[in-house]
């Protein structure tokens, strides 16, 4: 066996972990071989001093922050959770365009021409809805001459007793 | 208890990953903090504590790569560890504290993952198939990881070794 391959196994040879064949290959090769020797003179040291590392204990002030940990958790959750709420996402992508749209306005360096065209716009809308109000208003009339008209014509046929040549208004 | 039962035994590994107590602290309450995000993922037929390690294994082994902590100095062994007990003999315990030193400065030396399988092999005392679950790796290349580790430790051992023989 090379260097290389014992250097393989002796972890394996130190805890007892190799079968027969390669424990008395690697146990050969020890008798024979000074720097493997040596090596795993160093590597039993050095496991040694692995596991003489003691365990230390948390300091009070740690223990308090992870008993703390689920309490400061809840107290987020009550805070933001609402904001993680689905129904409110169209409300925030509402505002959030109303946003974008009234920060274009105010910083738009042609605002005052905005503001003639929402002027003109509002004008426009008032006037239209004005014309549309008289124009509802005459229909009004029309509708109830139209009315009067046929109630006079009824009245007026013989069936009912009346003058069939009396005029309409 | 969360905290009771399992604090002592993660902030023993973010300690002796990282090498720094102030470290160890930050590392063990951010990973407190991601196992509390994370217990609804729990399947409930694993092993508690192997989950638990291998969330905190991936938070240690991120930061790591994260921060580099090579670069940091890993705290004086002297600061923290107390030699447990009086040694028999004199001699022999001063170069048990020597090694002691050499292997606790030596770990900044390993990679993370061997430093790590390192860790949970030889000074937190899990068998290799506990090892393979935490670190999710097969048993073969968890012992070669752990015997790689070990030969460059004693390698630093033997180094100094030679040093102090030559001086």
């Amino acid at each position: 066996m090379t260097c290389e391959r014992i250097e393989e196994l002796l972890s394996a040879y130190l805890e007892g972990e190799l079968n027969q064949t390669d424990r008395a290959e690697v146990e050969s090769h020890l008798a024979g071989c000074a720097d493997c020797g040596a090596l795993l003179a160093v590597l039993s040291r050095t496991q040694k001093a692995l596991a003489g590392f003691p365990e230390l204990d948390p300091s009070p002030g740690l223990l308090a922050r992870l008993v703390a940990i689920p309490e400061r958790k809840k107290k987020f959750s009550f805070t933001f959770d609402f904001v993680l709420k689905p129904a409110l996402q169209p409300v925030f992508a509402a505002t959030a365009i109303f946003m974008t749209l009234l920060s274009f306005y105010l910083f738009s360096p042609d605002k005052k021409n905005i503001d003639r065209a929402i002027d003109q716009k509002i004008h426009t809308g008032y006037s239209q809805a004005e014309k549309l109000y008289a124009k509802a208003g005459s229909f009004t009339e029309r509708l109830s001459e139209t009315a009067d008209n046929v109630l006079v014509s009824v009245k007026n046929w013989k069936v009912f007793g009346g003058d069939e040549d009396e005029s309409y208004k | 208890m969360l905290v009771n039962a399992y604090s002592k035994r993660v902030f023993n590994l973010a300690y002796q990953f990282a090498g720094s107590y102030q470290e160890a602290e930050d590392l063990t309450q951010d990973i407190f903090l991601k196992l509390y995000g994370a217990l609804s993922k729990y399947d409930f037929e694993k092993n508690f504590t192997a989950w638990l390690l291998t969330l905190a294994k991936n938070h240690l082994i991120d930061t790591y790569r994260k921060t580099k902590w090579e670069k940091a100095h890993r705290d004086e062994f002297d600061e923290q560890f107390a030699a447990p007990g009086s040694p028999q003999d004199p001699e022999s315990g001063l170069i048990r504290e020597a090694d002691k030193k050499l292997v606790w400065k030596g770990l900044n030396r390993l990679a993370p993952e061997t430093r790590m399988a390192v860790i949970l092999r030889d000074i937190q005392d899990k068998s290799y198939e506990e090892v393979a679950e935490i670190l999710d790796l097969p048993l073969g290349t968890v012992k070669s990881r752990i015997n790689r580790g070990r030969l460059q430790l004693a390698k630093v051992l033997k180094d100094r070794k030679e040093e102090a023989h030559d001086l």
